[in-house]
């Protein structure tokens, strides 16, 4: 199996650590209820064929990516880096240790005419 | 079909043209009271308790390939009971004693070789929870012996005790540990409990299960509709396809686990030998061959067949633990689908839908628990309560926190 | 205070030389690892310009006399034989020189000694390319200064296990063309 680093290219899979479905980058709210943290924890689909997990190229570049593959061809169907997945890593920030929600700041009502 | 000695040399004269199916085989029922999805050892050895202790026998058991052609057909055949946290602890050592009369229970030879199986270690640290797990597994009930670095040099002359990355400290010897011939545990059962009338259908794959107002009403097949009071889902690393048509999500994720087998030695590893730290364990199967594994490729797959980094990396301990295997000629490699779950831990238990069972959660050790697995898994059936070996083993302790993890590495399905 | 002795990463173990091809150590650059700060690359790459370099693109080197930059990862890069001060403010600099052995590859046939070694097609390896990869079970940064000549940096913790497999690699190659 040979995985495309969008970065390094095609390289060797023992280059890469996997760490799990990508369901993994996308932590529930802090104050979520304990089903939310089982579902991202344990629950998995689990599907034969079309999957989407969290690879580490950790012998290569350490860029953590989000690879899509078929889990019973092994066919390697696409890879992007995990920083431009469409993450909700700008609505947490890490403080003393723990990962904490930013309050959204208090913002002025948009003006009229530029609903979408 | 009985089987001898005599039979044998008086078929071996006769060309062999004399051997009967040991199992009837049998077009579904439109309905039976209950149905095992999953003709694999875990489903056959349910559907034999639920006859012999349950006296239930309209059951089918229904196997999308041919029966014991899974996991129970493709393994190490390690069998062993020392487990640590209590839940597996009493669960394995009610296996284990299964097993110890299963040759006479089933009639049939399933070559149950209680070897001993040698844990081995590389250090203080491991050398005290290896301690503590013997510990544990006396006061179970079971057997345990802690050996220094003489006592397994006794028993395993030709390991490698002067390689300085891993030094040998010592094992942890469980002597009635060992192996059994794989093929024939799922026969054994598979006619145990055909001689009891359950039905055995193979090539009889699951597509749908039917569920009426919260409650299981029966499966579609490719052999047309069947309908069931009860249905247990037993298909290992199939879990969470079966499950997704009842609509569920499991904690489960499949992955796969490569082994290997040489050529035919004479003999010359008498027990079963389990190098943790390398990911590696072997022992030698009655027909000589040296049967060793390693650790999972590490990620999800339904491939049933692995990459050749693993490979290599089992090549490399196995060399590492004992140079003496270098020259053995590889013969064989094939890989299984694991059920693995966050906690390394099997599930048996009731699902939110009546009449709907479920026994999966392997991860990569359920043969050893193939009866106790269809012990419990019938008592749950035809009661409706857990058996008190099988009673940790639930599908909500992810959600309520009583997870059962034996190895401590945490909510990663694949590092367990 | 005691005296200590300055040893190299493979001091004892190298140079070794094998028929025509030799492995030795690289000693005396000075190692810097380069990460961008935000909002700096512009200033940066103007900055490594003074200095006859440039921010290299993933798997490159930029060399310039004796300095060189090498792709390192992701907005990061290694400077090597080259004195970081001018990159202050714009990067995080963080030296490095002391982390690394340096082993220099260097004959006909390297590429083949490498391939025993490390999961990529080294034949196409052309100068100004790098790569991080693996050498064995390390951790490796492989740089392509001149055709032939392939310089290897892992951890100096490794340095020992690096030259074992190195050599053992070259002794190997070396046993089978005189087959």
């Amino acid at each position: 199996m040979r995985i495309t680093c969008p970065l390094c290219g095609t390289r060797d899979r023992r280059e890469f650590y996997y760490y799990g479905d990508a369901v993994y980058a996308d932590r529930p709210d802090a104050g979520a209820v304990p089903e939310a943290w089982n579902d991202y924890l344990h629950l998995r689909d689990n599907p034969a064929g079309e999957t989407r997990d969290l690879w580490y190229h950790e012998m290569g570049c350490s860029s953590w990516i989000e690879v899509t593959r078929n889990t019973v061809t092994h066919a390697i169907l696409g890879t992007r880096l995990v920083s431009e997945r469409n993450s909700r890593r700008d609505k947490f920030v890490y403080q003393e240790g723990d990962l904490r929600e930013i309050k959204p700041q208090a913002t002025k009502p948009e003006p009229k005419g530029t609903e979408e | 079909m009985r089987y001898s000695g005599f039979k044998v040399i008086a078929e071996g004269l006769g060309g062999n043209k004399g051997w009967k199916p040991a199992w009837r085989d049998p077009d579904p029922k439109p309905e039976y009271d209950i149905i095992i999805i999953g003709g694999g050892g875990h489903g056959l050895s349910t559907a034999y308790y639920l006859a012999k202790n349950h006296g239930l026998t309209n059951i089918a058991v229904l196997e999308k390939g041919y029966l014991g052609g899974g996991n129970v057909g493709r393994n190490t055949t390690i069998v062993r009971a020392n487990y640590f946290l209590p839940g597996n602890q009493e669960f394995y050592s009610h296996s284990l004693k299964l097993w110890e009369g299963l040759e006479s229970e089933l009639n049939y030879n399933v070559m149950h070789s209680q070897r001993g199986l040698i844990n081995l270690f590389h250090s203080d640290g491991q050398r005290d929870a290896f301690a503590r797990r013997g510990n544990a597994m006396i006061n179970q009930g079971d057997d345990a012996e802690l050996l220094d670095r003489e006592g397994v040099r006794r028993l395993l002359p030709y390991l490698d005790f002067e390689q300085t990355r891993f030094p040998i400290y010592g094992g942890l010897l469980h002597r009635r540990g060992g192996s059994a011939r794989h093929d024939a545990v799922a026969w054994g059962y598979a006619r145990g409990a055909d001689r009891r009338g359950v039905d055995l259908i193979q090539n009889c794959e699951v597509t749908g299960i039917d569920i009426q107002d919260g409650r299981v009403t029966g499966v579609q097949t490719t052999r047309g509709a069947i309908r069931a009071k009860k249905v247990g889902i037993i298909v290992a690393g199939r879990s969470g396809q079966v499950a997704a048509m009842a609509g569920m999500r499991l904690p489960v994720e499949s992955h796969i686990l490569q082994a290997f087998v040489t050529e035919g030695l004479k003999p010359v590893i008498d027990h079963v030998v389990s190098f943790g730290m390398g990911h590696f364990y072997i022992s030698q199967s009655d027909k000589g061959g040296l049967v060793f594994g390693g650790d999972l490729d590490f990620y999800a797959s339904y491939a049933a067949r692995g990459n050749l980094p693993m490979v290599e990396h089992v090549m490399e301990a196995g060399m590492t633990l004992m140079p003496m295997i270098g020259k053995a000629k590889v013969l064989r490699s094939w890989g299984g689908i694991m059920d693995m779950t966050p906690d390394g831990s099997p599930i048996i238990d009731r699902t939110h839908i009546d009449g709907l069972f479920i026994d999966c959660g392997w991860n990569y050790g359920g043969f050893k628990a193939v009866p106790a697995s269809g012990w419990c898994m019938a008592h749950l059936m035809a009661t409706g309560e857990s058996h008190e070996v099988a009673r940790r083993f639930r599908l909500d302790r992810f959600v309520t926190g009583h997870l059962l993890d034996e190895e401590g590495t945490g909510s990663q399905h694949n590092l367990h | 205070m005691a005296r200590l002795i300055e040893k190299t990463p493979c001091e004892a173990l190298l140079p070794v030389t094998c028929g025509a091809l030799t492995l030795r150590e690289l000693v005396g650059d000075r190692v810097t690892s380069v990460a961008p700060l935000r909002g700096q690359k512009t200033k940066l790459a103007a900055a490594l310009k003074k200095l006859g370099l440039a921010w290299p693109e993933p798997n490159r080197v930029i060399a310039k006399d004796r300095a060189s930059i090498t792709w390192t990862g992701r907005d990061q890069a290694f400077l090597i034989g080259a004195d970081p001060d001018t990159l202050a403010g714009l990067a995080a600099l963080t030296d490095q020189t002391d982390g690394w052995a340096r082993i220099r590859l260097e004959g006909p046939g390297a590429a083949d000694v490498l391939a025993r070694l490390v999961p990529l097609d080294l034949r196409a390896f052309a100068p100004g390319q790098a790569a991080r990869s693996q050498l064995g079970h390390m951790m490796m940064i492989l740089i392509s200064p001149a055709p032939g000549i392939f310089d290897i940096m892992v951890f100096r913790s490794m340095a020992a296990t690096a030259v074992h497999e190195l050599h053992h690699a070259m002794k190997a190659l070396a046993a089978r063309a005189a087959v």
